[in-house]
């Protein structure tokens, strides 16, 4: 039989599964004839998993176990902003887990959530295998183009973990731009409105005739549907309060309840102008008598309560313009993705900041994974006439981290991929052995305000003075969108390599435990050999730079595998090449150029021309 | 599009740190916005690792680095800032390679040279010069930037200054 890749987008509310194959590409329905699943995860008493819209209705009897919106949390640290609004809003447990990574707790069992978005996904896997009568093993799965290299990692373990080979992590605009275009020979300009469940993207792509260029991406990953349910969710609530003096919030049941009445206001609010919400036997009073919650919702109300989420989707889009380097009329399309944008205040108010109105022939539930199908196909060799190309950017810019706090920009956001920088740094002070390589993603200088990625420790430097140890630290992103980065000793050729990835959530040796506990589901190809793991997570500490005559650092043994989880693999290399260093022209406004090692310093020499590390595969 | 030759790829792999990146792109230096846009596409067709997801270890490697440097040419010479730096930088003998903050550096500091002067003697009268306009004495002000501009005759921002000096 032939080979077949299914195309699956992951979203926060629902997920969709398509094929492309023999030129057609379509959706392939769940077994009650929907194309779109719910991406909610029920674990009922019997310790039974129930997956889609079914356990979506079992939220109302098992609050606690029904976990929704995984995708909000996935690839988050446990201190971030989203996991403490998402506790305030989720019935189900969140809990912390080892290194600072975030964990569902049910009943007794605690899951992370590339589990739970597995579970997801295995869901998806089976539709397709029903539909297509045959096993599936590869897919294209999407994710928010805004999405960080954290976020992006924990989504392909989630993938691995549902028992399939993820051929390319696509990014949702990037897809709903595909599909809009694919075979219809199109020479345009497009904006691609992405509000989905819980992130916005807005990306403006170049369609040329079969090549497919994104000119810019950004985002608000906290920014979705959900906020415009949470609107409503406050207001019934407050009002609530008011009218009985009960707080609907701190009873599970009620809230879940209240939630879903307000999930179906406002879909109702995109057929008509106004909705009554009505939820019998909310709760009780004091006194055991049932409680009925009934209010009226207009859309002006409706509009006025969430028109300052919508404004800032815009604030976004300018971005996004600039980067590109155009302004709105520029653009021949607008298209619509995400099942928010079927709100016509949405639709309007897009038309109205495009000054022409959204593409109709496109739904914008499907889209994405009919997208992410037509992509899968051409990546398995299914290549037809016509056949598109995607050339896709970063959306965030990579950084490093230096002297006082600061992350300097290696990687521009929107440079497109893939791409490799290098830069070389040089110690800082007299005999420092080792450095503290620290990876951020994020727009800000301040390295704290951005997203880090992933820290490693490189030393076995010679006893030298400061500045004459030279060190290439060479960043790559790839077609995925990933990061690799590795540090390279000028001098002895010795090399430490990392894929990074903090908070995936899971230490590599859970993946590992997870991967064995279900070897049916296991793919045969497992990924890049970066991918193996051995070192778990939490046991990275910022290490000391060493200052005595040792000069090895002691976490890092060369025999093992090089960790996926910023375990340090270093190779001891000949060092043929002759770098061509040109002089440094030295900053005018940025005159703290130096990496941080906690208080230990660690200087940056300058500007980087030789070609040294391009050529320099990383196979020892 | 017929699969790539190993022998093409490992040839351009061991060549890539000498090609500059309109060799790379196969471009005249002189080419414009549309034609590095054409022929970035057609490198990336070729060396994209979308289409060459059938290549496996060491080619697998050249084309991936072939790939990143065809980006990274485009990123360079799409944007007229990055590419006058790129060509100021190989026009003093550099090498084929820039990385693009630094491109990006360069441009400020060309853009920064022609609004305060390449010169210490440029700087002072401008600097000067500036201060005049700020207490009102234009006369002084005309002084200054034409002082200015003996030491730096050939810079546009200090000619602009004396343009609208003049007018005022």
């Amino acid at each position: 039989m032939a080979e077949l890749a299914i195309g699956i987008d992951l979203g926060t509310s629902n997920s969709c599964v398509a094929i492309a194959r023999s030129g057609s590409v379509e959706v392939l329905p769940n077994p009650f004839g929907e194309g779109i699943s719910a991406s909610v995860v029920a674990f009922k008493e019997d310790s039974a998993v129930q997956v889609g819209n079914a356990a979506r209705a079992n939220v109302i009897h098992d609050p606690m176990s029904t976990v929704s919106s995984a995708k909000r949390l996935i690839g988050r640290f446990f201190f971030s902003e989203e996991v403490k609004k998402a506790q305030a809003i989720c019935s189900y447990k969140i809990v912390e887990g080892p290194n600072h990574s975030v964990r569902i707790q049910v009943r007794d069992e605690q899951f992370s959530l590339p589990e739970i978005s597995a579970m997801v996904l295995r869901e998806m896997k089976s539709i397709a295998e029903e539909q297509l009568g045959q096993e599936v093993r590869k897919a294209v799965i999407t994710v928010p183009a805004y999405f960080n290299d954290n976020q992006r990692q924990a989504t392909k373990d989630a993938g691995r973990i549902a028992g399939l080979e993820v051929l390319r992590l696509l990014n949702e605009p990037t897809a709903a731009a595909l599909a809009y275009g694919f075979g219809r020979g199109l020479s345009q300009r497009v904006a691609v409105y992405d509000l989905g469940g819980g992130t916005f993207d807005i990306s403006i792509l170049e369609i040329g005739r079969d090549v497919f260029e994104v000119l810019s991406t950004c985002g608000d990953t906290y920014l979705g549907g959900d906020d415009f349910d949470d609107r409503l969710i406050d207001l019934l609530a407050d009002e609530f309060v008011s009218q009985f003096g009960i707080n609907l919030r701190g009873d599970p049941f009620a809230f879940e309840k209240l939630k879903l009445g307000a999930e179906n206001a406002k879909k109702g609010l995109s057929q008509d102008d106004e909705v009554e919400v009505r939820i019998p036997d909310i709760t009780t009073d004091a006194e055991g008598n049932n409680l009925t919650l009934q209010r009226v919702v207009t859309i002006q109300e409706f509009t006025a309560l969430v028109m300052d989420l919508i404004q800032r989707s815009f604030k976004v889009c300018d971005e996004a313009l600039q980067q590109a380097g155009l302004v709105a009329r520029d653009l021949d399309g607008v298209i619509l993705v995400g099942g928010p944008t079927r709100l016509p205040l949405v639709r309007d108010a897009v038309a109205q900041y495009f000054q022409q109105e959204p593409k109709a022939d496109v739904d914008p539930d499907e889209v994405v994974a009919l997208g992410a199908a037509i992509h899968a196909n051409s990546l398995i060799g299914g290549v037809e006439e016509g056949d598109a190309f995607l050339l896709d950017v970063t959306p965030l810019s990579l950084r490093i981290g230096v002297a006082g706090g600061l992350a300097e920009t290696v990687i521009e956001r929107n440079t497109p991929v893939p791409i490799e920088q290098a830069r070389t740094f040089t110690t800082y002070q007299d005999f420092q052995e080792s450095v503290q390589i620290k990876i951020y993603q994020g727009e800000s200088r301040q390295a704290e305000e951005n997203e880090l990625l992933g820290q490693f420790e490189f030393g076995g430097f010679r006893k030298a003075r400061r500045g004459e140890v030279q060190i290439d630290v060479t960043f790559e992103i790839n077609a995925d969108g990933l990061v690799n980065v590795t540090a390279r000793d000028q001098e002895t050729g010795q090399e430490a390599t990392t894929a990074i990835a903090l908070s995936s959530g899971l230490s590599p040796e859970e993946m590992e435990k997870i991967l064995e506990a279900s070897p049916a589901e296991r793919v045969q190809t497992m990924d890049a050999p970066n991918e193996a793991v051995t070192q778990p997570a939490d046991e990275l500490v910022l290490a000391e730079p060493s200052t005595a005559g040792d000069a090895h650092q002691p976490a890092i043994d060369p025999n093992e595998e090089t960790g996926r989880d910023l375990k340090v693999d270093l190779q001891q290399r000949d060092s043929g090449e002759t770098p061509l260093s040109e002089e440094t022209e030295p900053s005018d406004t940025d005159d703290i150029e130096s990496l941080e090692v906690d208080d230990d310093l660690f200087e940056q020499a300058g500007v980087d021309l030789t070609d040294l590390t391009d050529s320099d595969d990383l196979e020892g | 599009m017929a699969p790539l030759a190993e022998a093409e790829i490992r040839a351009l792999a061991d060549l890539l740190d000498e090609l500059d990146y309109y060799q790379l792109l196969e471009i005249d230096p002189s080419a414009q916005g549309s034609q590095i846009k054409q022929a970035y596409y057609a490198a990336s067709r070729r060396y994209h690792p979308d289409a060459n997801r059938l290549l496996e270890g060491e080619i697998s490697d050249h084309v991936h680095a072939i790939s990143k440097r065809i980006t990274e040419a485009y990123q360079v010479l799409r944007d007229p800032r990055r590419r006058r730096a790129y060509d100021a930088m190989r026009n003093e003998g550099g090498g084929a390679r820039i990385q693009l903050v630094d491109a990006a550096a360069r441009a400020d500091k060309q853009a920064r040279d022609q609004h305060e002067g390449t010169t210490p003697n440029g700087r002072r009268f401008f600097s000067l010069a500036r201060l005049d306009v700020e207490r009102g004495d234009k006369d002084a002000a005309i002084r200054n930037v034409k002082m200015a501009m003996t030491f730096e005759p050939k810079n546009t921002h200090f000619k602009a200054m004396l343009v609208e000096l003049r007018g005022a």
